[in-house]
């Protein structure tokens, strides 16, 4: 009885995540919701019944300005982001593709998702999620350059319009800058979507701090991770 | 023979001081430059001589011409015959034939490296580019021949810029816009279906009197008539901003003259002047008469349908909001079938530890 209630066991706490990335995280997932939302309502808003512009609400202008404001606060919060990056090497689990472990760490991983296995090895944090995290900036890059490259097309010799006014030429037409934009925007909350299942999976499964290391920075582990090498550098 | 310039022409028309001011302050407006440079105007069209102008057509429908020969202000016929010393015109030619080819090659020999060449027209690269043919050769021929001697290329109309509507998929003739033909003269694209006539004369007097291209955006078009979006400059913009849309053509909306957004406009995509100088001294402009842009100034825009909607649809769901919306329910019918499967999994892990414990 006692044994279900109140468990005895070893564990090892390890930091992984720093503080500037964990408030980059919440900051992003905020921005990533306002944004998805206000840009939803930009591309099919709803229509407001008014007599003169000038005395509504002036609905569209504002959220508008809100998507633009959290497109900002958002890339400015990479700065914690590549701060936390330079600093800790928690905050750098990107995925080692060039390295024949990763291959086989992710066959296994995706094996016991399919239920093909019990259990995968202990991660800090296992190939396949580094690899959709990874995959997740890329998405987030893409949303930064058309974003921005089309913000700034109107200015072309300001500050923005030179760090980011190629990028809609090289696609070639505004338009589809539009509609890469947008589309990449769903590619990024399932993405979300599919993040949410497997972190409350694996805190559910495992029970090892994989939802509160993103508040407190640790993981409380029962076994050695295989990657843990990657937290003092000795692992390549 | 001493070219003249356009003061000289003023003076042998017996024309007034006043009326060559007064015409260079319209050019300045019409150049889209602030009211400070008049006096770079002036002193221009004093010096200058009038430039030589070679306008060829390619892959087209010579729409372009069509609008040209409305400009106001300056009107078309002014330019053509007192502004600029336009040499050689496929379409406002008299002349045909050997003779005029003959005269083609002599302006470019005579006048090597000065004058400005004027392109309508996409170039076909498909089979050699034998799909449009002029003088009896390639169009890309007669394109490489006069620009490897011209001060400048402008590229008008969409065609020229970008490929145009020939370019459309699945694009048989391989019509591609200008840009690689003419090796290294500076080119001013000129884009739409057709330019804004205001525009196309704008570009070419610039050209003219300055000797020198205006100041171009990222894609190569002149920032002073391409730097604004439609969507930015137009009258209905106070419709988008409050929410205020037309959802049908037949609608309240609609008859109140609101926002097109909802219709497809491509306004918020589309740099053009549509909205500040209109069309025809300032007459109308699409958005204006009721229709969504079409965004003819676009790279591209005649594979971007439909014209009428926002966004493209596939398949049966439609649009990319109703595929991904689908695509998110059927991610949580998935979820939560994979989470069922988890815990029925750990359990069996439990209960085969458990027995296992147990069997020690």
């Amino acid at each position: 009885m006692a044994d279900e209630i109140m468990k005895e066991e070893p564990r090892k706490t390890y930091y992984v995540f720093s503080p500037f990335l964990r408030i980059f995280h919440w900051i992003m997932a905020i921005s990533i919701t306002v944004l998805f939302i206000t840009g939803i309502l930009i591309t099919t808003p709803w229509v407001t019944y008014s007599s003169e512009p000038t005395t509504s609400w002036m609905a569209l202008d504002w959220i508008r300005n809100i998507h633009f404001l959290f497109a900002y606060i958002f890339t400015a919060s990479f700065i914690l982001r590549i701060y936390g990056f330079i600093i800790n090497r928690g905050d750098r689990l990107f995925p080692h593709f060039w390295k024949g472990y990763f291959y086989r760490n992710t066959i296994d991983v995706a094996m016991h998702y399919s239920f093909l296995k019990f259990e995968h090895k202990p991660f800090l944090r296992n190939p396949l999620a580094r690899g959709a995290y990874a995959t997740m900036y890329v998405l987030i890059a893409i949303e930064i350059l058309t974003g921005f490259g089309i913000y700034y097309m109107t200015d072309t010799s300001s500050l923005g319009g030179m760090l980011f006014g190629w990028f809609v030429p090289l696609i070639g037409s505004e338009y589809w800058a539009h509609l890469i934009h947008h589309y990449v925007a769903w590619g990024i909350i399932l993405s979300a979507l599919g993040h949410i299942y497997m972190v409350i999976r694996a805190e559910f499964m495992e029970g090892e701090g994989e939802v509160s290391s993103m508040f407190a920075g640790t993981k409380m582990l029962r076994h050695k991770p295989f990657d843990a090498g990657h937290l003092d550098g000795t692992l390549d | 023979m001493e070219r003249e310039s356009l003061w000289d022409h003023y003076m042998k028309k017996g024309m007034s001081r006043r009326s060559f001011v007064k015409g260079c302050i319209a050019l300045t407006s019409l150049m889209g430059l602030s009211t400070d440079m008049v006096i770079k105007v002036v002193e221009a069209a004093e010096k200058t001589p009038l430039p030589v102008v070679v306008w060829i057509h390619g892959h087209e429908c010579t729409g372009c011409d069509e609008s040209f020969i409305r400009s106001g202000s300056p009107l078309a016929s002014d330019l053509v015959l007192n502004e600029i010393a336009l040499e050689y015109d496929h379409l406002l030619s008299a002349a045909c034939g050997e003779p005029f080819e003959a005269h083609l090659d002599k302006t470019i020999q005579q006048y090597k490296g000065k004058y400005i060449l004027a392109v309508e027209g996409a170039t076909c690269t498909k089979d050699n580019g034998v799909y449009c043919m002029s003088g009896g050769h390639t169009f890309s021929h007669l394109l490489q021949k006069a620009s490897a001697g011209a001060a400048a290329v402008v590229a008008y109309g969409s065609c020229a810029a970008y490929g145009g509507i020939q370019a459309a998929k699945p694009n048989p003739t391989g019509s591609s816009g200008i840009s690689q033909f003419i090796g290294n003269a500076p080119l001013v694209k000129v884009p739409g279906c057709p330019p804004i006539p205001e525009v196309m004369t704008g570009v070419i007097m610039h050209i003219a009197l300055f000797g020198s291209i205006p100041p171009l955006d990222n894609d190569g078009r002149p920032k002073q008539f391409y730097g604004n979006r439609i969507h930015d400059t137009c009258y209905r913009r106070p419709f988008f901003d409050a929410g205020m849309f037309a959802e049908t053509f037949d609608d309240k909306g609609a008859k109140a003259g609101w926002c097109l957004y909802k219709l497809g406009c491509r306004g918020p995509e589309t740099y053009n002047s549509c909205g500040n100088l209109r069309w025809f001294q300032g007459m109308s402009y699409p958005i204006q008469s009721g229709a969504p842009c079409i965004g003819c100034s676009n790279a591209n825009f005649w594979d971007e349908d439909p014209l009428l909607t926002r966004m493209p649809e596939y398949g049966p769901l439609g649009n990319v909001d109703k595929i991904g919306a689908a695509a998110a329910g059927a991610m949580a019918v998935g979820v939560a079938a994979h989470a069922v499967v988890s815990v029925a999994q750990k359990n069996m892990k439990e209960a085969k530890e458990l027995a296992e414990k147990k069997g020690e």
